[in-house]
């Protein structure tokens, strides 16, 4: 017991050493002469670390633009912490990002609730976010929505085209969605919901199957759907879960159109997991495919390199590019005298900008939501092909 | 009504065999195995490794003798050392080894699903009936049959299985009477980790291979021993195919919201009827 | 009268420093001018810790107290009582969701708020607790189980609770005219809940109940035989135990200011269990030290990424090995080594 007091005391010296002298005061934070800091929580760890890959994939792109010579004598650190895919520590990423790393921006962040645990606090410190990767209908009327800067698509639009392609250009008159019983899910199953409700009484949304990550046997899921007699499916699940309902479908012999968010539109993964049972599915994209645009390919490419892993997960790593390709060319444009004002005007100049993977990206002072289009894409002996021009939705924000 | 039945059974029998490999443990450790889903997970892992050099069966057979290994190593190595632990404290090992093995698995192959190729296609089906039935589905339930069979044949016709019951019945006992005692458990750890295996072969084509596919398999065959009581082999199987077509049943006809809550709702009501589980053997206690 | 000590405690007797002479001493909580100079300098190091630490850091502080106040609860149940929850984030979560809608859609002042989360728990343990009456060890742990995965169920399934599609965001209360805006200030908040809520953990275990949980941890039918109303018991361990998780749950919607059904799952409930163990069963600092060091674990490690699961695995089988009685067994172990050293 004798022992405690000076063990506190060495204790809280050390505390005060190590953390009593931290704040910086720089003059913007995260920008020195030769370094933008940017900060990413990801799942690297846990369930849903194959997600994490985005986040490789950004600091690889960026690690190739900083060894050529970074943009304006500045390199780009981009700090990756593991939350595991658990809100709270994606807090307490995020605070060190912003109070201890001193970050320019935040890039990513995987999920509904990572992201909107960590959504007022970083309004609060007016942290700029790029491409927070969650449906991007939900930042519309948030008025931190000034500093998020987003070229990820909206599912709850994607949602309503599906709707719309599946009853008019398909035919179908019943529809079902299958969805995961989580933000995710409810943003397709909203948008559904909505657009059958406008097209009056030519379909009916005859189910609305939910299901849980944690389900493995989707036999009961795939009967609901068959008796409730869809003849177009609807999908917002994980690339696991999407196989796996394609497989029980095809199992007991129900064939009905499957339109499947773009989460799920790796043709090369869903071909792998899925097999035949993926063949003829309608998926979406918001980038180019890398079969089908050069310059997409040897973007990919250019990381794979780099970074083997990439090349097994083509998508996440192509959107995990797009995250950034943005902030880059803000910084482009910014010029050497880097300043918050100086990025905003930057990146609010981007008017139709095309970047290596992300395209037609527009920002201005009343927009933030940097693409408003998708395409489809049907699965044709195992590869994508596209099936539509780009299809616009209305700009939320 | 034939369906739901037929899925039922078909996923009941994998956490019958899930279940077994549970009870195995109990019987002769008094503890629950929390490790039992993850040592499956790596050696199905192991399968999908070596399946490309060695081809299907070599890799099952090697995957299959490590997994063996790695549960008799683990219940020989780390729980029989640590000698004054709690039973709890030796849940909260396997605990710990559980998070270790998914997470070397994490490491090694990464997070995302894999097919998972096995002889038996998922897609592929025979009408049976009214009901349509998987070639993988039929498998499994041969396999699952076969596995209750053998581990029938082993506990109650040879001597290992014998000094298995023995030392079930009476540890102290059977110590004295000359058993290697130690080895016996680490035997029944195999044993356990071969069935479990076997499980985790016949879930990943359809649930696909990643880190954490079978957490909830082995919650259910958890579940389903304790339905069918601990330390009873019969239990297992019962408390599994009873929890399968339960679980089915509720999902077609009641709620598919609701099915784990409407499941864990009666199991409790059976529970309270039966403390000791389905067919567990009724405990006497003196004081 | 018997006072029947749990192992650790029993590291105490003996070594001529820890002569007791009167009753009184021997119930004190705090013993001798040493004691009350830790005691006095653990709390002026709590209280201006946060004026040491940056933001982040108090965030983080904050969540490990409320993740050792769940441990403390559950420490009641396990280790004092001896029944097993593998479903206290049920618990946790009716705290988390019962304070966030008192405090939103109530408008309730914020302790009134809290004792309704806490309460609302308790409720909720009583509940499970009644099966604990016929039902023991796995049997009971699927019991509870059960539990913890039909509280997420019927939280994914509730959208007028869990808040839908958005989720449920709770803005920072205000404790009587205080706004509790700042990190600083949730922290003396989480502090001061939890410092009550382990004094009264101390003060309980003391008690009648304390002993009685503690008879029926040793032999419930002995206890019974002795006189200890099990039906009462037991149901109130649940209930306490539950108590503590629901305020923690509640303390941890303040902190985080934003819930969703997936924050709590089964792997919650196994690394509450985890962290009781690992502490030390059976003793209230061993439930202190298990959560700050389980909850830690992924803040420390963060940089480890894809090897942290890996890593924390291998910690927890370390603890068990070389202590399985757990942080609180090996601290008591070096304390006496020093205390008799010489010799």
């Amino acid at each position: 017991m004798e022992r405690l007091p000076r063990l506190v005391a060495a204790i809280l010296v050390a505390l005060m050493v190590a953390w009593g002298a931290a704040p910086l005061s720089a003059q913007v934070r995260g920008v020195t002469p030769t370094e933008v800091i940017l900060g990413t929580s990801a799942p690297l760890s846990g369930p849903a670390a194959a997600w994490g890959i985005t986040a490789i994939a950004a600091k690889t792109y960026l690690d190739l633009i900083n060894e050529a010579g970074g943009i304006h004598g500045r390199t780009i650190r981009l700090e990756i912490r593991d939350d595991a895919y658990l809100p709270p520590r994606a807090v307490a990423n995020v605070r060190e990002l912003a109070e201890r790393v001193g970050v320019f921006a935040i890039v990513g962040i995987i999920g509904s609730a990572n992201a909107f645990a960590v959504r007022d606090y970083a309004y609060q410190q007016e942290l700029f976010w790029m491409t927070p990767a969650i449906d991007s209908h939900i930042w519309i009327g948030y008025p931190g929505n000034r500093y998020v800067y987003t070229v990820y698509p909206d599912y709850y639009e994607e949602a309503r085209i599906f709707t719309r392609y599946a009853v008019e250009t398909l035919g179908a008159q019943r529809l079902a969605v299958f969805y995961q019983n989580d933000q995710y899910g409810l943003a397709g199953l909203e948008g559904v919901q909505d657009e059958i409700a406008r097209l009056g009484d030519r379909a009916r949304l005859v189910a609305e199957v939910p299901y849980e990550v944690s389900d493995t046997d989707l036999a009961a899921h795939a009967q609901r759907l068959q008796s409730s007699g869809a003849d177009a499916v609807i999908i917002y699940a994980t690339p696991n879960h999407g196989a796996m309902i394609a497989q029980a479908m095809a199992r007991i012999g129900y064939h009905p159109h499957r339109l499947a968010t773009f989460t799920l539109g790796d043709a090369t993964i869903m071909t792998a997991l899925a097999g035949e049972a993926w063949e003829g599915v309608i998926s979406a994209g918001y980038f180019p495919l890398p079969d089908e645009d050069p310059v997409v390919a040897a973007a990919l490419e250019r990381v794979a390199q780099r970074e083997p892993s990439l090349r097994a997960m083509a998508y996440n790593a192509l959107a995990g590019i797009s995250f950034v390709e943005p902030f880059v060319e803000a910084l482009r444009r910014a010029g050497p005298d880097l300043t918050r004002e100086s990025f905003v005007e930057a990146i609010e100049s981007l008017q139709d900008w095309d970047g290596e993977v992300i395209r037609k990206v527009t920002f201005g002072p009343d927009r933030h939501q940097g693409i408003n289009r998708i395409y489809l894409t049907q699965i044709q002996n195992g590869r994508a092909v596209v099936i539509s021009d780009w299809i616009t939705y209305p700009v939320g924000f | 009504m034939l369906q739901y039945l037929l899925n039922g059974i078909a996923t009941g029998a994998l956490y019958s065999v899930i279940a077994l490999g549970i009870v195995l443990v109990y019987r002769t450790s008094r503890l629950l195995n929390f490790a039992h889903g993850d040592l499956a997970m790596v050696a199905v892992f192991l399968v999908w490794s070596f399946s490309r050099p060695l081809g299907f069966p070599g890799a099952v057979a090697v995957a299959l003798l490590a997994a063996t290994a790695l549960g008799a190593a683990f219940s020989f190595g780390v729980l029989q050392q640590v000698k004054e632990a709690t039973l709890l404290g030796q849940v909260v090992l396997t605990l710990g080894f559980s998070q270790v093995l998914s997470g070397a698995a994490l490491v090694v192959w990464g997070a995302d699903s894999k097919p998972f190729p096995f002889p038996l296609s998922s897609v592929v089906t025979y009408r049976l009936g009214g009901a349509v039935i998987s070639q993988l589905t039929l498998g499994s339930l041969v396999i699952a049959l076969v596995l209750m069979a053998g581990l029938y044949l082993l506990i109650q016709q040879t001597r290992v299985g014998l000094a298995m019951r023995a030392y079930s019945q009476d540890p102290e006992a059977a110590r004295l009477l000359g058993l290697p005692t130690r080895r016996l458990l680490a035997f029944t750890w195999g044993v356990a980790a071969l069935l479990g295996t076997a499980a985790g072969m016949l879930l990943a084509p359809v649930t696909f291979l990643h880190p954490y596919f079978m957490l909830t398999p082995f919650l259910k065959g958890f579940t389903a021993a304790v339905l069918g009581g601990l330390d009873s082999v019969p239990g297992a199987i019962v408390g599994g195919l009873l929890l399968g077509v339960m679980e089915s049943l509720f999902a077609g006809y009641v709620s598919l919201r609701f099915v784990s809550t409407l499941s864990f709702a009666l199991i409790v009501v059976m529970l309270l009827v039966r403390p000791e589980g389905l067919l567990g053997r009724v405990f006497q206690r003196r004081v | 009268m018997i006072i029947i000590r749990p192992w650790p405690q029993q590291g105490r007797i003996g070594g001529a420093m820890d002569l007791r002479r009167s009753y009184r001493e021997e119930m004190a909580l705090v013993r001798g001018w040493s004691g009350w100079l830790a005691v006095i300098a653990l709390t002026a190091a709590l209280a201006v810790l946060p004026f040491l630490l940056s933001g982040y850091l108090v965030y983080v502080v904050t969540h490990l107290v409320i993740q050792a106040l769940v441990a403390v609860g559950l420490n009641l149940l396990v280790g004092y009582t001896g029944q097993i929850s593998l479903g206290h984030v049920g618990f946790f979560a009716i705290g988390a969701y019962g304070a966030a809608h008192g405090l939103v859609t109530f408008q309730l002042p914020l302790p009134v708020a809290l004792a309704g989360a806490g309460l609302g728990a308790a409720a909720a343990g009583y509940l499970v607790g009644l099966p604990a009456l016929r039902l023991s060890g796995p049997y009971l742990s699927i019991v509870t189980l059960g539990f913890g995965i039909a509280v997420h169920q019927v939280l994914t399934n509730w959208p007028a609770v869990s808040g839908g599609r958005i989720g449920l965001f709770v803005p920072r209360p205000a404790l009587g005219p205080w706004p509790l805006t700042g990190d600083r200030a949730v922290y003396f908040l989480v502090l001061g809940v939890g410092l009550l809520l382990i004094l009264a953990a101390y003060n309980l275990t003391r008690s009648h109940v304390g002993r009685a949980w503690i008879a029926i941890r040793e032999s419930d039918l002995a206890a019974q035989a002795t006189g200890v109303n099990l039906r009462r018991y037991k149901t109130l361990a649940f209930g306490v135990s539950a108590f503590y998780a629901g305020v923690a749950g509640g303390l941890a919607a303040i902190l985080i200011g934003y819930l969703e059904p997936q924050m709590f799952t089964f792997v919650e409930s196994v690394s509450f269990l985890a962290m009781v163990v690992v502490g030390g069963l059976g003793t209230i600092p061993g439930g202190i030290l298990g959560g700050l060091l389980i909850g830690a674990i992924p803040y420390l490690f963060s940089s480890l990424r894809q090897w942290l699961p890996l890593v924390f695995g291998l910690i927890i089988m370390a603890v068990m090995i070389v202590e399985p009685w757990g942080l609180y067994g090996r601290w008591l172990k070096i304390r006496r080594y020093f205390k008799s050293w010489p010799l």
